[in-house]
Formats: C-alpha cells, structure tokens, sequence
C-alpha cells in the first residue's frame, strides 16, 4: 500500500469573477520514503495541492471531488478532530515563508515543543529536551539558548530550519515542503536541502516537495509531476524527465534555466504568462503559449497519457504526458533536441534546447 | 494640535499634476465606521425586495464579428442604493454568463457548485465589473470544443438567484458572427 494517493482531486474557489479551478482532477501517488517533486510556475496549483493533503484549504476554497488516501484512509472522509491527530504529527508542512508561519508572540522553542507535548505525550521538560535536540540537529547555534529566543531573533536562515525542525519533530511520515528554500540565498538554500534530505533519509520519511527550481528537483526527488493551470502536463522519474522530457511545458522550464557553459547569447523563456484560471483557453490550456501547438491544440484537451503506449495514465504508469502528439499525433510533431553536456550521471547536468539544431 | 494640512509643510497646487489640490472635499464622508451596515442592511431589508436596487447589464463593444475573432464583452453589477445589499445565491457560484443558453458556452455541465447557499454582497452604491471574453467555441464534451456557427448569438448574463428572470438579475446582448 502506497504511503499516499491522491485520486482524482478537483478543488475550486468561488469567487465573485468567477470560479477558479485551482486543481483539477490531479492524482498522484507517493511511495514510502520516497521524495516527490511537483514543479510549475506560479498559479498552476501546487500549493493548493499541497493545501488539499493537509485539508487546510479554506473558504471560498472548496475540495470538490477525489479522494486523499493516506496509509489507506480517506482524509477527506475523516472528522476535524481526526485529521488534527494526523497534522504535524503523520503528516507535517514546512510553509513556503517561515516568518509568516511562525506565531511572533510566542518563541520558537516553545512552539516546536507545544506540537511535540500534544502529538507525543511527552512532559513539558521532555518536550525541550527534545526541541533543543531537534534545533541542534538542523544547524541552530547553541540551541539551548536560542530555544526562548523570539522568532523576530532568528535570521531568515534560522527560522527556516526552525520550521523544519517543527516539521520533524514527530517523527511524520510525510513531510509537504512548499517551497522551503524560496526565500532564501543560495547558499542557505543548498544547506537547508541537504539538511532535509539528510533528515529525510535518516528518519525515512517521504517528501512532497513543491518547487518551481528545477535544480533543486534535480538534487532531491526521485519522481516528478509538472503541473500547468491546475492539472498535471507531465509525471516521470527525475532523470526521464531530464533527459526525456515529453510535454513542450517542460522542455520550455528545463530550456529557461540559466547555464554556466551555456554559449546561447539569450535565454529561451516560455512566451506569455499563466492563464487566468478563472478562463482557462479551450483545448489544451498550454496551447497559447506552445511553439507547436496546431488547430486541434484549440479544440481537443489531452489527457495524461503513457507516452510509450498511448494509452490513458494511470497512477502505475511510469512516464506520463498530456499533449496529444501521444495520442492523436500532431502533423508537425514535437520537434526539440535534448543535448547533455558533461558527465552523463548527473541529472542536473544535462541541457535541453527547445527547437533548436546544433 | 496643529494639522499637516493647516501648516505649510506640503505643497498643494491644482495645475501640478503630481502635487496634492488645494480644494476641500465638497462631501460628507458618508459611511459610519462604528455601524455594521451590511449587518443592518441584511437586518432591515427583507430579501424578497433586496433584488429591486440592482441591475445586471451585459454587452459587448462591437454587434459583429468576424469568424474565430475573439468577443470580448462586458457584465456590470450595480447596487444602485446608498447601502450595502446582499443577495442570496442558489450556490455558491454568484452570477454566470451564458451563450445561446449554455453556461460558459459549455454543452456538457462541467461543474456541479455544492449544495449550498451563497451570497452576492455589494458595498453601497457599489458596480462590480467583469471582463470575459467568448472564444466563438462551444465545448460540447468534456474534453472536445466546436466552432461557433455564423450567425447571431446570445450572450446572457444572470445572477444565481431564485427567479432571477422575474425579478430582473439578467441581461443579454445579441452578436453576429459573420464569414
């Protein structure tokens, strides 16, 4: 049994423009200990996902259909004191903006060690020495001290790991990591990922981490699902998705990230912004912005389908893309060369060029 | 207490486009902060006469249209009362635009809104404004859209209220689609 399924799952907000289909009918599975990535721009409804898992989506957001499985259960079926046994406790968040999400009035300790006393019994004296134990653990300098510090004390750096420390602290069994490192500087980053892969792997814990760095996906997960406009375009093993990618989407993210061998004078963007989600184009909602889109592009929406077989996805399926070259063919084709430059055995180290011989 | 605007600290000028005027506001502010009055309005309006201030317009900038040409239009929502007003919806879907009677230009239903009650609120006197465009595409399956005929079409609009006709929450525009 998978540690979580999604099935099908649709969730609108009802506002006064219109209705907003934020996700739709996404499912995805994710193994235990494995680490998932969801990757997309801004607005193609990967927090809203991750919102879903935990049920915090709020008013006039609403989780229409589909069903969230988790070790078998359906959260979406359980009673509100249910799902609060399993928040922070089986299955935990780290908030894209740690400022906002710890409580400013109360200090950082005290918070970590109020989720570790609630979900874990544990006395208050326990609850610091495992607190103390926890910040020490994610780099926190003299934890000891630090535990009565107020968040405003912590640098950007420190209050993240402080989230990641709360998002360990009982022992889950997944982790939704939205965003972790997006506010932060390079190199933070690159230690804040190697330390939750580093937890991770120590506590075999599996990891939904929602992205839109593709670099970051490439150092961490072992599958990758690209979500456009609310629904997923693409899900695959992180190297096929590297080194294969089948949806024009993703090979215009993987062709808009900057190189440092790279000898093209500009970068290749992705022309155009995200559809307003509340009028999404008809058709494939890609197709305003695809360089290969055709007139059926227009009228006919794909389905996620096996990219091998052509026929329609199924969480089992290993390599999945919804652009109709995979089922009805396109008579110009997908027409992009992937070129991988230096050592073939990283993923990160391949390149991928959009339309372009050489 | 002397005030930044009785002191001469801040140049005012009523030709200087980015400097503020020298006139004083003619009006009143009119809202009383201290009074919940979409509160009050719900209270004290019964909601078989809370439709009466409000109209629902619809149109589009031009009466034709070329074939596969994109048609914009236009919904305004006014409260045309000095109070606020609040409308009981069927669902929580507020108001919906139709083509030729299809929601969205959709054949096929592609959303059910729960089963739930909700509520079109307007500040007082206040016109919502809506921009959305019709695509000459009427999506006729889940997943498949066909081209609009030549011709004339209805563009209706219509707040999810209970008799919406009856009391007035619609409106519609009429296009020509020309080869």
């Amino acid at each position: 049994m998978s540690l979580l399924e999604v099935k099908d799952l649709t969730v609108r907000f009802y506002t006064q423009e219109g209705v907003v289909t934020a996700v739709d009918d996404l499912s995805y599975r994710i193994e235990r200990g494995e680490k998932f990535g969801v990757v997309g721009e801004s607005g193609a409804g990967k927090s809203v996902t991750a919102l879903s898992v935990l049920r915090l989506i709020e008013s006039p957001g609403q989780i229409e259909s589909g069903e969230i499985l988790f070790k078998g259960e359906n959260l979406l079926e359980m009673s509100e004191s249910e799902i609060r046994s399993i928040r922070g406790n089986e299955i935990s968040m780290i908030f894209q903006d740690a400022q906002t999400a710890l409580n400013p009035v109360y200090t950082v300790g005290g918070q970590i060690a109020e989720a570790i006393e609630h979900h874990m019994d544990y006395s208050s004296e326990e609850a610091k020495a495992r607190t103390i134990q926890l910040l020490d653990r994610v780099g926190i300098p003299e934890a000891e001290e630090r535990f009565s510090d107020y968040p405003h004390e912590f640098s950007g750096g420190m209050q993240q790991r402080a989230i990641i420390a709360m998002a360990l602290s009982c022992d889950p069994d997944l982790i939704v990591a939205d965003e972790p490192t997006t506010a932060l500087d390079v190199t933070i980053e690159a230690q804040i990922l190697d330390e939750l892969t580093e937890l991770a792997d120590e506590f075999d814990t599996s990891i939904q981490l929602i992205t839109h760095d593709l670099g970051v996906i490439a150092e961490i997960c072992d599958r990758v699902m690209v979500m456009y406009a609310g629904k997923p375009v693409e899900k695959a093993p992180v190297e096929e998705l590297y080194y294969d990618p089948k949806h024009p989407y993703t090979v215009g993210l993987m062709s808009s990230i900057p190189r440092v061998n790279d000898k093209r004078e500009r970068l290749q963007t992705i022309p155009g912004v995200m559809p307003d989600l509340v009028e999404l184009p008809s058709g494939c909602s890609f197709h305003p912005r695809c360089p290969f889109a055709e007139e059926k592009c227009t009228r006919t929406e794909p389905s996620l389908t096996d990219v091998e077989s052509g026929e329609e996805a199924t969480l089992d399926t290993e390599h999945s893309a919804a652009c109709l070259e995979y089922t009805e063919g396109l008579s110009q084709g997908l027409t992009y060369s992937v070129e991988t430059t230096g050592p073939a055995d990283g993923a990160a180290a391949q390149y991928v060029e959009g339309d372009r011989d050489e | 207490m002397r005030r930044i605007y009785e002191s001469n600290a801040l140049h005012r000028d009523d030709e200087e486009a980015h400097a503020p005027s020298k006139k004083e506001r003619k009006t009143k502010l009119q809202a009383l902060r201290s009074v919940p009055s979409s509160t009050l309005s719900d209270f004290l309006i019964p909601r078989r006469f809370r439709h009466l201030p409000v109209s629902v317009d619809v149109e589009t900038p031009d009466d034709e249209y070329e074939t596969g040409e994109p048609i914009p239009f236009r919904v305004t929502l006014r409260n045309r009362l000095p109070v606020p007003i609040s409308i009981p919806t069927r669902s929580p879907l507020l108001w919906r635009w139709t083509v030729d009677g299809n929601v969205e230009a959709a054949e096929v239903s592609v959303r059910d809104p729960p089963d739930e009650e909700g509520q079109l609120s307007f500040d007082r006197g206040e016109r919502k404004e809506f921009r959305k465009r019709w695509d000459q595409l009427f999506r006729v399956s889940e997943s498949e859209w066909e081209p609009a005929a030549a011709g004339t079409h209805t563009i209706g609009v219509a707040i999810n209220a209970t008799d919406a006709e009856e009391r007035g929450l619609t409106d519609e525009t009429t296009v020509r689609i020309v080869p």
